[in-house]
């Protein structure tokens, strides 16, 4: 893969995702709070929860970025277990169920619109990422993941494990508001 | 850019307005990190350029109806700039892109000279601009851009303008009742 390309594809992504809170904070706070059932999230929930990958994700990614070496090898390869993740978190045309673990469930709390400006920030400090990423070696630079103390993923799957999880949340967020 | 040129006319006349773009009021047309090329034309709506430092806002420019607005630090390079572009309401662009716009200009010495008078304006307001960012009394801020761009306080809410004076909304508005 490119790596200038996927850069500017991750930062396109990031792009249609402010633009999608944006959106969401014209909303009311009776809209963003809205839920189909008792199991099922509002927006709100949804952006909560997202806060919470990119408060792990985003000083992870920062500290593996600033300790990597300038590169100007053009090229990315996804892990194996990277790129899976990858797959299955990048959303489709029908959002497929998926199950949350405990740590990262965001129902039953108290939230209001801050949530949206906590996670605009965060997307802001992303797109300064990104420009810094565009200048170290994708598949070399490595991060932890939020899941496992044991394995750690590709900095560009990392990249795009984060921003494809922000746009399927963010999707349905906006089924949540209707 | 203010804009009542020959260029104009003539992507008028051979039709050379690549696209039609529609902003929603908040929505991103550009973010930090990205590239863009194009040179747009406002037909309706206004837009502000800024870039974001440390999570604070600084306002460099604004774009209203019947404008020509670009990332110009991208348009120039054809590289990633940190210009953010965000429509201020609702907001109509005509699209032309750097290729077609070359072409067009190299055609006639005419439209060379046009183009070349538009980026003199273009420096001799940033000398204007890079002079009110030197100024440090907030009032004489407000009053060389209030004589320059009378316009601005008609079109763009206060709390842009106070951004792009460096100073608070609550020191701007004193200053526009005294």
């Amino acid at each position: 893969m490119d790596k200038n390309k996927l850069i500017a594809a991750l930062i396109d992504v990031t792009k249609q995702n402010l633009n999608s809170t944006e959106e969401l904070l014209k909303m009311s706070l009776e809209t963003l709070n809205k839920k189909e059932n008792s199991k099922s999230w509002s927006a709100l929930e949804c952006i909560s929860h997202l806060n919470i990958y990119g408060t792990f994700y985003l000083p992870e990614i920062e500290n593996a970025i600033s300790k990597a070496a300038i590169s100007t090898i053009n090229n990315f390869k996804s892990g194996v277990l990277g790129g899976y993740f990858v797959k299955l978190i990048t959303p489709t045309k029908k959002l497929s169920k998926m199950k949350t673990l405990d740590k990262f469930n965001p129902i039953g709390s108290t939230i209001d619109k801050k949530v949206l400006i906590t996670f605009k920030e965060q997307q802001i400090k992303m797109l300064a990422l990104l420009t810094k990423a565009s200048q170290v070696n994708l598949t070399k630079v490595k991060t932890a993941v939020s899941i496992s103390k044991f394995i750690n993923m590709r900095l560009g799957d990392t990249l795009q494990f984060v921003i494809y999880h922000n746009q399927r949340h963010l999707l349905q967020a906006n089924k949540a508001i209707k | 850019m203010k804009e009542s040129f020959i260029l104009l006319d003539e992507i008028d006349a051979h039709n050379l307005w690549q696209k039609k773009v529609t902003l929603k009021r908040n929505e991103y047309l550009k973010v930090a990190g990205s590239i863009d090329t194009n040179l747009y034309f406002i037909v309706s709506g206004s837009l502000r350029i800024f870039v974001i430092n440390e999570l604070e806002e600084h306002t460099i420019r604004f774009g209203y109806k019947n404008n020509l607005i670009a990332s110009l630090d991208s348009f120039i390079s054809e590289q990633a700039s940190n210009y953010y572009i965000q429509a201020i309401k609702e907001t109509t662009l005509k699209v032309i892109e750097k290729p077609t716009l070359k072409i067009l200009i190299n055609s006639s010495s005419a439209l060379q000279e046009n183009w070349n008078s538009a980026l003199e304006q273009i420096i001799f307001q940033q000398l204007e601009r890079e002079q009110d960012i030197l100024v440090s009394s907030p009032l004489q801020r407000y009053q060389r851009v209030l004589r320059r761009s009378p316009q601005l306080f008609q079109e763009i809410p206060n709390k842009h303008i106070a951004s792009y004076l460096r100073m608070s909304p609550e020191t701007l508005s004193r200053l526009k009742k005294s």
